[in-house]
């Protein structure tokens, strides 16, 4: 039995004419912990997605056991051959209890189909204790804790004689304690039962503490890989962000106004005790890795989610928690994540989806002035550059970028001043999102304030004045327009370095 | 062009569903007259306020089962209030707030509380009819016009006389409650096309979570609609009292909430929200109204009256969703 037990490769991957993987290579060892590694869009997902046939390649091969598994790749072959996926988001189903999800479409049955519950319980049961995992098999799934719910999932994963389980960020949902606890049955896992495990994840002293060995991908390319005992955060790091490319700075620094916003010691869902000041005209960018508390805080400055603790206050006036149309009489506007669940209203045209905010702001007039509507069209049209036919087109015929840039008109014809801009380059190709840094930067030169929170940190050094890197709910550092810096960033936010 | 005959047929199938359905009538019925031609706008008068209720509603992604059995609670007090009052003009107040605040019980608890409107409505429709029923025999026989099992007006005060005309004469060749439907059709294809309020209620059917982050407050907009959707309700009770000088507690009413969704969805408004137009609802309703004339004009058991209309829903409806799919799939083919 060779020492290798799945080898990758050549992989490669295009969506819609983008290339997201290319002639990657991935190698994982019987019996090690193995980190992924990469950016957000480096192509770990898709990797895993092939891996465990829910996307299919392009080209490329995959070896696991000792034998090519035939393509196509299929979610019951790779099952079959005992590579499980612990997603992210639990795959359990939370109304049954916790052994009949473990026996999920394998139930034992006995004659005329009639389940055997006693004998599933019990080896449900068996297993926990071969896991040293306390949780009762008769329990619902549903009123299990985050971490128990992850270790059913593993649990099952074994159940099907798993021999090599990916876990897609497995501690975002787990405090200190039960992050020990999950290490120790991994290691125990590797040690005793020789279970390969995947280890997807962006928290430096995680990866340190528990991988054997480490694979860096980046832009969808294979980069390094190497036995972590060898190597450091730092140096992970780099290889993860690359060098950055020569970046022709849009970047003037601008004189700054009187503070309009105020966070002080702002705790709410998924961040806490938050301090900052941001003056008129000034561009802040908000950065992390995804659940590190920076959308969370967006959302409830605008009022869609409510602050617990602390205080706002816009403009010198105090903010209360949760009401989206206070918060837009105070001159704040938001650009949510994911324009097509948060921004498009499909049903509406290019120009009722641009006036829609302001409707909301008074009553009156309650007549709809077409002309009107049409005329500050044209002149946003023209502003921000929207390229469509008619403003009569539906929505959804308009390209993402153009779509980002009615929405971004959207607040501005509300008058809002203070604008939250939530991943505003998402979803948008190159062309485009130059596009919009150029116009944010135009925008805070005509006095608008804008704060953007994204996970790009090359695009928040082409416009930022400053930029606060969250790490667990928490302000890691706020760092001045000098030191916005991918490698510098990336440290902070998987709090490799602390401020 | 041909791009555009689709549009064209995708936004106004109404109007060709009810011209097919209204030349068959006019070929059936040998020999239609003006009158009878109007006749159709009187005897889809009631169903039709009651179904721009619904369509506003369904508009927001919601729906309002109740709306028969308001009718009933609502045409049956207002014959109590007649009673009383004596006034015509009382009577028509009454009913127009009674219709309002039974559509705000069910838009508080829809809109402000979050319960399912499905659930909500099917238990005020339980509650307003049995209401209905139950005060008809419960109140003094003076204030239901003498029987324990029908609200019946007073036909000796003064004011029956002009409320009964009302409902049952003409004005320019058209029938009164015609003018009524029409007029109301305009009101809410104006509301819904040309105003904020009617902008946000499409854009809380397209894409709620949208429509909540521009900040439109849905809980008030959508007890808003449920109250103008009762308020129709209101008018429209008036109008059966006046056509009929009564109200039966447990017929009158019975199955609209049914014909007015199936008048909706034949209008073109689909039950997801966010899409289509106010005036189809108008069509929709008359297209039944002109099968039920056609099934008169041919003579035919009215208790089969319910199987064509269900046939038409499903045969509109088909053409509608299925016809595109099926087109996709032959060009997948080929």
């Amino acid at each position: 039995m060779s020492k290798t037990l799945l080898r990758m490769t050549g992989i490669s991957k295009s969506f819609s004419s983008v290339r997201v993987l290319r002639e990657v290579d991935f190698t994982v060892n019987r019996g090690e912990i193995h980190a992924l590694l990469g950016e957000n869009g480096a192509g770990k997902s898709t990797l895993m997605n092939i891996l465990t046939g829910v996307v299919t390649p392009d080209a490329g091969r995959v070896e696991f056991d000792g034998k090519v598994i035939a393509p196509p790749i299929t979610i019951p072959k790779t099952e079959a051959a005992g590579i499980a996926f612990v997603h992210q988001e639990l795959n359990l189903i939370n109304d049954l209890k916790v052994y009949e999800n473990i026996f999920l479409t394998r139930e034992l049955t006995g004659p005329l189909g009639r389940l055997r519950k006693g004998e599933m319980r019990r080896q449900t049961a068996e297993l926990f204790q071969r896991l040293g995992v306390q949780i009762d098999p008769d329990a619902l799934v549903s009123g299990l804790k985050a971490s128990q719910k992850q270790l059913v999932e593993i649990a099952r994963a074994l159940h099907r004689n798993a021999k090599l389980i990916i876990l897609d960020e497995p501690t975002t949902a787990l405090n200190n304690e039960e992050i020990a606890h999950l290490f120790d049955l991994l290691r125990n896992l590797r040690q005793k039962e020789g279970t390969s495990f995947i280890f997807i994840s962006h928290k430096m002293p995680e990866i340190f503490a528990l991988a054997d060995r480490y694979t860096v991908l980046r832009n969808g390319a294979f980069v390094k890989e190497g036995q972590i005992a060898d190597t450091t955060p730092a140096e992970v790091t780099s290889a993860m962000v690359g060098r950055s490319l020569a970046e022709g700075e849009a970047y003037s620094p601008r004189t700054l106004g009187e503070p309009v916003l105020e966070l002080d010691h702002l705790s709410g869902p998924g961040f806490h005790d938050i301090s900052l000041t941001v003056r008129k005209g000034e561009i802040l960018g908000l950065t992390g890795l995804q659940g590190s508390g920076s959308t969370e805080l967006l959302q409830c400055l605008f009022g869609d989610r409510s602050f617990t603790a602390g205080k706002v206050r816009v403009k010198g006036k105090a903010l209360h928690p949760g009401q989206i149309h206070a918060a837009m009489k105070t001159g704040l506007g938001m650009l949510p994540a994911d324009r097509k669940e948060n921004s498009v209203v499909p049903d509406l045209n290019l120009l009722e989806n641009m006036v829609l905010a302001g409707y909301n702001l008074s009553a009156w007039p309650v007549r709809v002035h077409a002309k009107e509507e049409r005329a500050s069209y044209q002149q946003y049209q023209k502003e921000l550059n929207i390229r469509a036919a008619s403003p009569a087109m539906p929505i959804t015929g308009l390209s993402g970028g153009n779509q980002q840039k009615v929405f971004l008109a959207r607040w501005l014809d509300t008058g809002a001043d203070i604008l939250l801009l939530d991943n505003p380059t998402q979803g948008v190709d190159v062309g485009a999102k130059e596009e919009i840094y150029h116009l944010i930067l135009q925008l805070a030169a005509q006095g608008k304030t804008v704060l953007v929170n994204t996970l790009e940190i090359p695009e928040l050094r082409q416009v930022a004045d400053r930029c606060a890197v969250f790490y667990e709910g928490g302000l890691a550092a706020v760092l001045p327009h000098e030191e916005i810096e991918a490698n510098r960033i990336m440290l902070y936010s998987t709090h490799a370095m602390e401020e | 062009m041909k791009k555009k005959w689709t549009a064209l047929w995708r936004g106004y199938s109404f109007a060709v569903i009810f011209l097919v359905i209204f030349v068959f009538y006019f070929v059936v019925s040998n020999g239609l007259t003006w009158a009878g031609m109007t006749n159709i706008l009187r005897h889809s008068a009631v169903i039709g306020l009651i179904a721009l209720g619904a369509g506003l509603v369904i508009l927001t992604g919601e729906i309002d089962l109740s709306v028969g059995s308001m009718l009933a609670f609502t045409a049956g007090f207002s014959v109590v209030v007649f009673n009383a009052s004596r006034s015509a003009l009382v009577t028509l107040v009454f009913a127009l707030a009674c219709g309002l605040v039974c559509g705000l019980i069910n838009g508080v608890l829809v809109g402000s509380a979050r319960m399912p409107s499905f659930i909500v409505t099917l238990a005020t429709m339980l509650i307003y009819r049995s209401l209905a029923q139950y005060f008809c025999q419960q109140l003094d026989p003076s204030l239901t016009g003498g029987g324990n099992s029908l609200y019946r007006m007073n036909q000796e005060i003064a004011g029956y006389e002009a409320m009964f005309n009302f409902g049952n004469s003409k004005f320019l060749t058209i029938p009164n409650v015609g003018w009524v439907l029409l007029a109301v059709t305009a009101l809410c294809v104006y509301l819904a096309t040309s105003t904020r309020p009617g902008k946000k209620w499409y854009a809380i059917g397209s894409n709620e979570r949208a429509a909540q982050l521009v900040g439109i407050q849905v809980p008030r907009e959508r007890t808003a609609v449920f109250g103008l959707c009762g308020l129709l309700v209101g008018l429209a009770s008036f109008l059966w009292i006046c056509m009929n000088g009564s109200a039966d507690p447990a017929t009158s009413g019975s199955s609209y909430e049914m014909y007015a969704i199936a008048a909706v969805v034949l209008g073109g408004i689909s039950m997801s929200g966010g899409k289509g137009r106010m005036i189809g609802v108008l069509f929709g309703t008359m297209s039944y109204t002109v099968i039920d004339k056609i099934i008169v004009a041919l003579k035919m058991d009215s208790l089969i009256n319910d199987t064509i209309k269900g046939v038409i829903l499903i045969a509109a409806i088909l053409v509608q969703t299925a016809g595109p799919q099926l087109r996709e799939k032959f060009r997948r083919k080929i």
